[in-house]
């Protein structure tokens, strides 16, 4: 069988700026390509995304040239197969489930989230992704982790620099030198925290793995709660401003979730519209053909979710925002062994509390200029500012 | 070919045939099954598959496997002696009839 065809038209800084209507032309003449720029081969269809990342055993996910590494200085789960995955990820999965949020945070979190909108103003613009998006994204997760004492200025800057330190494919040594004191910092912080709850046990991620029969090595302590400071604040900002601006946009349809308070719903398909994680990496561990294509063992491919989530073979008129689906099975979250660990407090934080608790605090907000609102993101997607007067 | 009864929380029942060798989540998701997502692929990993077999039919589907009861606790509804993750209920002839419920609330 013949390679995948090559886009060598395709550059990263497009695919910053506006992927879609790229992945949408691949979808139909090149569903797999290899694209130099981005030096991976990639998947836009549903069936080959999903079919990659359920067989973990084919597609591995310890991609040798990934800029995690040195991001994060550590070997962390995302880039590990196996059960040494499963006993690292299980350690701290307690703290994710819809059980402790329900019994042990959901007030709490109901408590952040007000708080957070009792200081913004009624009748002038504001922009909720600075005020609101991140700020309690980042204040929650300190609870979630149980990491006490941070700010929530240091959580998204910490954040902001794992993921850029992790998308830093062209090995830039500066992005590096700065995931360096972050990591210093943050590993200050963890340890601090951890002394604390060796005495003073919760439900937290920290909590759990420190004090856990069975402990995991110390460096994958530090590695997870990173890796979930570098997911766990992002994702649910730029799911919520996504969400925002869909409903904004689309009033009849904010109108509709309102009445059946389908928040829910809304979640899901802010999430299938734009998915916040828009693509990973696996390395092919055979040879073995995709869609009439040859990988060869040890390529390293790409499965683009934020296309598969658009995908025409599933969805109707996939480009656009239409919270009432009849089926909107997609692939935010991922699948397979490293499907996303924070996907019930993702559910549960954004689609149950802060999004119902904003719009009935603000039932007239509006979205006066959606042009005014900047998306950016290849690795990582969404807007970057959501000015929206509120009322 | 096997049958296998999927009984919704409001007490729906859908009854579909499902081969020897696939899983009970699998079956659910090939036949448009509401009820059960799956969202991992039956990689253990999201408890979004979990169901209630029916009390006739757990010898025959036999013991929860290894961390199948960690990733239980991850479940959005209550988990009972019944509970099992459907994707680790591999279907075997001896299953033909098989009886699941299946829980309010996967996510
Ligand atoms: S499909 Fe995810 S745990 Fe069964």
């Amino acid at each position: 069988m013949p390679l995948a065809p090559v886009d060598e038209s395709v550059m990263i800084k497009d695919l910053v700026l506006d992927p879609y209507p790229i992945y949408r032309r691949m979808r139909a003449e090149t569903p797999v390509v290899r694209v130099p720029s981005v030096n991976r081969t990639l998947l836009t269809k549903a069936e080959f995304t999903k079919m990659v990342k359920d067989d973990a055993e084919l597609f591995s996910s310890n991609d040798p040239e990934s800029p995690m590494h040195p991001a994060f200085r550590a070997h962390t789960l995302m880039r590990k197969d196996g059960d040494e995955h499963r006993r690292e990820r299980m350690a701290m999965q307690k703290a994710f489930t819809p059980k402790i949020i329900k019994t042990n945070w959901a007030q709490v979190y109901r408590d952040i989230t007000a708080e957070y909108l009792d200081r913004l103003p009624r009748g002038e613009t504001v922009d909720l992704y600075q005020e609101i998006c991140g700020p309690v994204s980042a204040r929650i997760l300190i609870h979630i982790l149980g990491l006490h004492g941070a700010s929530d200025e240091d959580m998204m800057r910490w954040s902001q620099q794992l993921i850029d330190g992790a998308g830093n494919f062209g090995w830039d040594p500066d992005l590096f030198a700065i995931t360096d004191r972050a990591n210093q910092e943050m590993n200050v912080l963890i340890a601090d925290c951890a002394e604390r709850l060796r005495a003073e046990p919760d439900d937290s991620a920290l909590s759990l793995m420190v004090n856990a029969a069975d402990p995991i090595p110390w460096s994958q302590v530090e590695a997870n709660i990173k890796i979930a400071i570098g997911g766990g604040i992002n994702e649910p900002r730029d799911a919520m401003a996504t969400i925002i601006y869909g409903l904004l946009t689309n009033p009849e349809q904010l109108e509709e979730v309102r009445r059946q308070e389908a928040w829910g719903a809304a979640f899901e398909e802010g999430v299938r519209w734009v998915a916040p994680i828009q693509c990973s990496s696996r390395v092919a561990m055979d040879d073995i053909q995709i869609g009439g294509c040859d990988i060869a063992k040890g390529d390293i491919l790409m499965t683009v979710q934020a296309s598969a989530n658009r995908d025409e073979d599933l969805y109707e008129d996939s480009e656009n925002f239409h919270v009432f689906r009849d089926k909107n099975v997609h692939q935010a979250f991922g699948s397979g062994p490293h499907h996303c660990a924070g996907a019930h407090i993702a559910r549960r934080t954004v689609g149950e509390i802060m999004m119902p608790a904003l719009f009935e605090r603000f039932p007239n907000m509006t979205l006066p200029d959606p042009e005014a609102v900047k998306w950016r993101g290849f690795g990582f997607r969404g807007p970057i500012n959501m000015p929206v007067t509120l009322n | 070919m096997v049958k296998v009864t999927y009984v919704a929380a409001d007490g729906t029942r859908t009854t579909v045939d499902a081969a020897p060798g696939s899983n009970v989540m699998q079956t659910a998701l090939d036949n448009d099954v509401d009820g059960i997502v799956g969202e991992c692929g039956g990689a253990m990993m999201c408890a979004t598959c979990h169901c209630y077999v029916d009390d006739d039919w757990t010898e025959k589907t036999g013991e929860r496997h290894d961390g199948e009861d960690d990733m239980l606790d991850c479940a959005a509804d209550e988990v009972k002696e019944t509970s099992r993750l459907s994707c680790q209920i591999k279907l075997t002839e001896d299953m033909d009839g098989l009886i699941v419920h299946l829980p309010e609330e996967q996510a």
